[in-house]
C-alpha cells in the first residue's frame, strides 16, 4: 500500500562545509538499506559517497548539486535533498529550501557554529523551515558538544536544548544517552548497525537528570499536557514530551539537539527516529501558490492528491537520457502519460516517464502524489518552472535569486569546444539562476557571469569534464555599476528634419538620486504638453539609457527621472521620436549629474586561530577592506570585514600562507559602495584601454 | 583630470556630496541631546578617563552606550565597542537600528548613506568574558595600530562584569586608556535589590567608585527611562533633564 502524506518526510541536510553532510546522508542511506555499503568522502576505495554523483565532487571531495535521494525508516518515507556547503552555490541551497518542509543542520563537534551554518540558518529563516540540530564528529579531539549548543543559542539565535548526551568525548566517544526514554544508546556491529539499549552509566545518571529536567522545562511551553504532569509531579511518557518538542519545532520555536559521530558510525540511527517523530509531513505545513489571473494574489495550497495539479521543477540535470527534471508535488498528481502545462510558458506538455532518484541511480515509478519529491524525464523546462493541471493558471512563488556580482570571458580553443559550449551554458543556465551568460556585442566575447570566482570556475570545469569544452578564460571582471549623486534637470529637443517623415520631441524635468530602487520614472506632465500616447515611449527611451551607462558603459542604477514639460508636433512626433529625445535627455542631465562608479562589497568572513588573527587582519586592510570586528571563540578568531570585491581574487590562496593552511573564509555579497577616486581612475583607464583594443 | 587633480590637492575643490554628508552629520551632532547635561557626549571625560553607566538589565545601558559610539563617529572620532555579551552580528545590528532611529526621528533620508561613511570609525571586539584581560586587549591593540588599521579614541566595554576583585583591573586598564590617549566606557549591571549608598551606587561597587570619573544611572520610571548623572557633573539648575524614550531607545531632552 502506497504510505499517505503523513508518513512522508521531506528533509535536507544543510550545514557548513566539511562538517560531514555528505557522510551522515551516506551513513543514513545505508542504516535505511538504499545501499549495502559505505563509501567515504575522500575514502580510499575511490568510489566516493554515493550522493556525491558528479565526478568533480568526488575529486574536490565537496557536493556541488543536491542530489535527491529517498529512503524508508519505520515505516516512513524519507526523500533527502543533499545540499552543497560553499556559499559559492548558496542558490542551489535556497532552491532546496524552498522545498523541503524540514532540515538537519549538521555542525561539527569541534568547529561549532561557523561562518557558513548562520548563511544556512538565516535561509532557513527565510523558507520558515523546522529544524533539528546534529552535532556530528564528537569522536574528533576537542569535541565539545555543550559549547556547539552555546553557539547555536548565542550566535544563531535558537532556543537550542539537548535531546541526547554523549558517553564519553573525542577517542573515547562510545555511545549517548537518549533524554526521552532515558536510556543509554551503544552502535555494535562492523558499521554500528546493532543497536544496543543499557541503563545510563552511574556517573552520567545525574548529570542526564539534570538536562531532561531542562528538556522538560524549554518543552513545557509547547504543551499544558507536559506542564500539567510536571506541576502534578506525574512521570512524563516519552509521547507527551516528543509531542511538546515537536510542537516547538514546527514553529521554529526550539531546536532539538542530537549528536553522535557519522563517520565512526554512532547516534546515526535516533536522528532518522528524530526526523520521522519531530519534523514536519508535507500536511503540517502551509504551501502558497501565486493566482496569475487575480494580480498574483496568493492562494493556499491543499495537499490532496485528486484536486489539480500544482508542482515546482526545482532542479535540472543532464542525465544520459535527457534532460532530468527535479520536481516537488505541492497538489495534485503527477503521473505517467498525464497531461500537464508549464505556467511559464503556457505549453502544454505529456509526461514520459516518472521516477524516483537514489543519487544517481534511478526507479520507475507510475506516479508522484502530493507531498512527494520526484523527477520527470523529457520535460522541457528552466528550473524553477511550475506545473499545473490545464486549466488552472497559478505559480509558485519566485525564488529569491541573487545578482550575478562577477563575470569572466571565455574563448573556446576549437570549433568542436565552440559547440559543446553552447550546449553547456545553456544546461548550465537553465539549471542555476545565479549562473548568466552572454555575448559581449563589442569584444564578441562569451560572458560568464555568477556569484563568486569559484562559483565560475566550477562550471569552467565542469563544462571540460562533462561536455569536452576546452575554454581558455580571461581574467574576472567584477559588475561595477553607476549611478549619479545629485540631482540634474535637462531639457531636450529631438528635431529631425533631412528628407522623409520628419521626428519631434521635446522633454523637460529631472534625473536625481534614489536609493533602493534601480529605476523610478515619473510623469508630471499637466496640460498635455506631451500627448498621453508618448509618455511609454519616454520611460522606454530613459529605461534604454540605464542598460549601459554613458560614462564607462557600466549599468545605471538608482535614479529617478522626472519630466515635467515638453512639447509635441502633430505630424512629425511619433514614439521613435520621443525615444529618442528622452535618450538625449538623459545624456543632457547625466553629465551634470556627477555620476560615480559603484562597486560589489562582500561580506568577508574569516576563521582563523588567534595567532593568526593580526595578520588576517593586515591581510583584508591591504585589499581596502573595512573591518567590522573581530569575535573571539577561544581558540580561534572570527573576523568579519566588508572588502571589495575587485581585491578577493587570489584571496584564498594568500589565506592559506599567511595562516599555515589553518584559516579559512566565506564571502557573500553585501551591497554597492562609491568606488574611490583613485580606483575609479584605473578603472576608466583599464575600460578604455578595453576599448582601443576592440578598436 | 589634471585640473581636478591639482584643485582637489589645493583644497579649493569643493565635493557638494561630501559638504551635503558633512552637513547632514552636523545637523546630527548639534541635536546630540547629552549636550545639556556635559559638553559633547565623548567629551564628557579627560584623555585616560573612565565613565559609566549603571542600570538594571534591559534598561538600556548598551543602547546609551551605542548612541554615545554614534555621535562620536559622527565626529569622526574612532570608537572601538568590546561586547563581553553578544557576538559581533548583534552589536552591529545595535548601531543600524539605533542609527535608522535616529534618522526617523530627525526625518533624515539618507541614513543609509551617512552610515556607510561612519561606519570606518567603528571597530568591534567581542570576547569571552572569561577571557578577557589587559594584555590580551593590549595585544589586540597593538596589532591594530602597528598596522595601522585602528586607533580607538572612545572604547567601550559593555558586559564586564564587576567585583570586588576589579581594582586592580581598572587601575591597570586606566594605565593602557592613557598610553592609548582614549576614553573608557562601561556598562554596569545593577541589581534590582541590591543595597544602594545615598548617591544611588550600589555598595558593592562602592570600593571602585573612584575609579570612574563619571557615573550615570539609567532609572526606568513608566515608558521612559531617566538619565540621572550621579557622579562627576556640577549640578547646575538650568540644566534640563535628559531621558531614553523606552519603545525606541532613543535619547531626548
Amino acid at each position: 500500500m502506497r504510505p499517505t502524506t503523513n508518513d512522508v518526510r521531506n528533509i535536507g541536510i544543510s550545514a557548513h562545509i566539511d562538517s560531514g553532510k555528505t557522510t551522515l546522508t551516506e551513513r543514513i542511506l545505508y542504516y535505511t538499506k538504499r545501499i549495502h555499503a559505505i563509501h567515504d568522502v575522500k575514502g580510499k576505495d575511490g568510489v566516493g559517497a554515493t550522493m556525491d554523483s558528479m565526478e568533480l565532487e568526488r575529486e574536490r571531495g565537496i557536493t556541488i548539486a543536491s542530489a535527491a535521494t529517498y529512503c524508508q525508516w519505520m515505516d516512513h518515507e524519507i526523500n533527502i535533498i543533499d545540499t552543497p556547503g560553499h556559499v559559492d552555490f548558496t542558490v542551489e541551497v535556497e532552491r532546496s529550501l524552498r522545498v523541503l518542509d524540514g532540515a538537519i543542520l549538521v555542525l561539527c563537534a569541534v568547529g561549532g557554529v561557523q561562518s557558513q551554518s548562520i548563511t544556512v540558518d538565516q535561509q532557513m529563516k527565510r523558507y520558515n523551515i523546522p529544524c533539528i540540530a546534529f552535532i556530528n564528529k564528537c569522536d574528533r579531539s576537542g569535541a565539545n558538544p555543550t559549547r556547539v549548543i552555546n553557539q547555536l543559542n548565542k550566535k544563531l539565535g535558537h532556543s537550542a536544548v539537548a535531546m541526547q548526551l554523549p558517553i564519553g568525548l573525542e577517542m573515547n566517544f562510545q555511545g549517548v544517552v537518549d533524554l526521552v526514554t532515558m536510556k543509554a544508546l551503544y552502535f555494535d556491529g562492523e558499521n554500528g548497525e546493532a543497536v544496543r539499549m543499557e541503563e545510563i552509566p552511574e556517573s552520567l545518571l545525574t548529570a542526564a537528570q539534570e538536562k531532561r529536567e531542562e528538556l522538560i522545562d524549554t518543552a513545557s511551553i509547547f504543551s499544558d499536557e507536559l506542564t500539567e504532569a510536571v506541576l502534578e509531579e506525574k512521570d512524563i511518557s516519552a509521547d507527551i514530551l516528543l509531542e511538546a518538542v515537536r510542537t516547538g519545532v514546527l514553529s521554529r520555536k526550539i531546536t532539538p539537539v542530537f549528536m553522535g559521530s557519522a563517520y565512526k558510525n554512532k547516534a546515526v540511527q535516533p536522528l532518522l527516529d528524530a526526523v520521522i517523530r519531530l519534523l514536519p509531513c508535507p500536511a503540517d505545513m502551509k504551501n502558497e501558490a501565486l493566482t496569475m489571473d487575480e494580480g498574483e494574489a496568493p492562494i493556499t495550497l491543499s495537499n490532496d492528491p485528486d484536486k489539480p495539479l500544482v508542482a515546482l521543477a526545482f532542479k535540472l540535470e543532464d542525465g544520459p537520457y535527457g534532460q532530468l527534471t527535479y520536481i516537488r508535488v505541492y497538489q495534485g498528481t503527477i503521473s505517467k502519460g498525464a497531461t500537464i502545462v508549464n505556467a511559464r510558458t503556457g505549453k502544454k506538455l505529456k509526461v514520459g516517464r516518472v521516477i524516483r532518484m537514489h543519487a544517481d541511480q534511478m526507479e520507475d515509478i507510475a506516479a508522484i502524489p502530493a507531498g512527494y519529491i520526484g523527477a520527470l524525464f523529457g520535460i522541457d523546462c528552466a528550473s524553477g518552472d511550475t506545473f499545473v493541471s490545464p486549466g488552472l493558471n497559478v505559480t509558485m512563488t519566485s525564488m529569491f535569486v541573487p545578482e550575478p556580482v562577477i563575470s569572466l570571458a571565455i574563448v573556446p580553443k576549437d570549433n568542436k569546444s565552440q559547440i559543446n559550449m553552447s550546449k553547456a551554458l545553456g544546461r548550465f543556465t537553465k539549471e542555476d539562476p545565479t549562473f548568466k551568460t552572454y555575448v559581449d556585442e563589442e569584444t564578441n566575447e562569451t560572458i560568464i557571469e555568477g556569484m563568486g570566482e569559484l562559483h565560475l570556475e566550477v562550471y569552467v570545469e565542469r563544462m571540460k569534464r562533462e561536455y569536452g569544452a576546452e575554454v581558455t578564460t580571461g581574467h574576472p571582471r567584477v559588475a561595477y555599476r553607476e549611478t549619479i549623486t545629485r540631482k540634474a534637470e535637462f531639457n531636450y529637443t529631438h528635431k529631425k528634419q533631412t528628407g522623409g517623415a520628419g521626428q519631434y520631441g521635446r522633454v523637460a524635468g529631472y534625473i536625481e538620486p534614489i536609493e533602493g530602487n534601480d529605476f523610478v520614472f515619473e510623469n508630471r506632465i499637466t496640460g498635455g504638453s506631451i500627448p498621453t500616447q508618448y509618455i511609454p515611449a519616454c520611460e522606454k527611451g530613459f529605461r534604454q539609457c540605464m542598460i549601459k551607462g554613458p560614462k564607462l558603459e557600466f549599468p545605471v542604477t538608482g535614479v529617478k527621472a522626472v519630466i515635467y514639460d515638453g512639447a509635441a508636433h502633430s505630424v512629425d512626433s511619433s514614439d521613435m521620436a520621443f525615444q529618442a529625445a528622452a535618450r538625449g535627455a538623459f545624456l543632457e542631465a547625466y553629465a551634470k549629474a556627477a555620476p560615480v562608479i559603484h562597486e560589489p562589497i562582500m561580506r568577508v568572513v574569516v576563521e582563523t586561530p588567534t595567532e593568526f588573527q593580526g595578520a588576517i587582519m593586515g591581510l583584508l586592510n591591504q585589499r581596502r577592506g573595512m573591518i567590522v570586528g573581530s569575535q573571539d571563540e577561544g581558540h580561534m578568531t572570527v573576523v568579519e570585514a566588508q572588502v571589495p570585491l575587485a581585491e578577493m581574487f587570489g584571496f584564498s590562496t594568500v589565506l592559506r600562507s599567511s595562516s599555515q593552511g589553518q584559516a579559512q573564509f566565506t564571502m557573500e555579497f553585501a551591497l554597492y559602495k562609491q568606488v574611490p577616486q583613485s580606483i575609479s581612475e584605473k578603472i576608466i583607464e583599464e575600460v578604455a584601454a578595453r576599448k582601443r583594443n576592440v578598436a | 583630470m589634471k585640473l581636478l587633480a591639482e584643485a582637489q590637492r589645493k583644497g579649493t575643490l569643493i565635493n557638494l556630496r561630501d559638504r551635503y554628508i558633512h552637513m547632514l552629520k552636523n545637523e546630527l551632532i548639534y541635536s546630540h541631546p547629552l549636550r545639556h547635561i556635559g559638553h559633547e557626549g565623548e567629551n564628557i571625560i579627560q584623555e585616560g578617563g573612565f565613565g559609566a553607566v549603571l542600570s538594571r538589565a534591559g534598561v538600556g545601558k548598551t543602547a546609551f552606550l551605542v548612541q554615545l559610539a554614534l555621535y562620536a563617529m559622527l565626529a569622526n572620532k574612532y570608537v572601538l565597542h568590546i561586547s563581553l555579551n553578544d557576538p559581533v552580528d548583534k552589536v552591529t545590528l545595535w548601531y543600524k537600528e539605533l542609527f535608522n532611529g535616529l534618522g526617523q526621528h530627525y526625518k533624515i533620508e539618507q541614513m543609509n548613506q551617512l552610515l556607510q561613511t561612519i561606519l570606518p570609525y567603528r571597530f568591534i571586539m567581542t570576547f569571552r568574558v572569561s577571557s578577557f584581560s589587559i594584555p590580551k586587549l593590549q595585544e589586540r591593540l597593538t596589532d591594530l595600530s602597528e598596522q595601522n588599521i585602528f586607533k580607538p579614541e572612545i572604547i567601550i566595554i559593555d558586559g564586564f562584569h564587576f567585583d570586588g576583585t576589579t581594582k586592580d583591573f581598572l587601575m591597570n586598564l586606566r594605565k593602557l586608556a592613557l598610553k592609548q590617549s582614549c576614553r573608557i566606557w562601561f556598562s554596569v549591571h545593577t541589581h534590582r535589590h541590591e543595597e544602594s549608598d545615598p548617591d544611588g551606587m550600589p555598595v558593592r561597587l562602592s570600593m571602585i567608585e573612584d575609579s570612574f570619573d563619571l557615573i550615570i544611572k539609567l532609572e526606568p520610571t513608566g515608558s521612559i527611562i531617566r538619565v540621572e548623572p550621579i557622579k562627576g557633573m556640577e549640578s547646575h539648575d538650568n540644566r534640563q533633564p535628559v531621558y531614553l524614550d523606552a519603545s525606541t531607545m532613543l535619547i531626548k531632552e
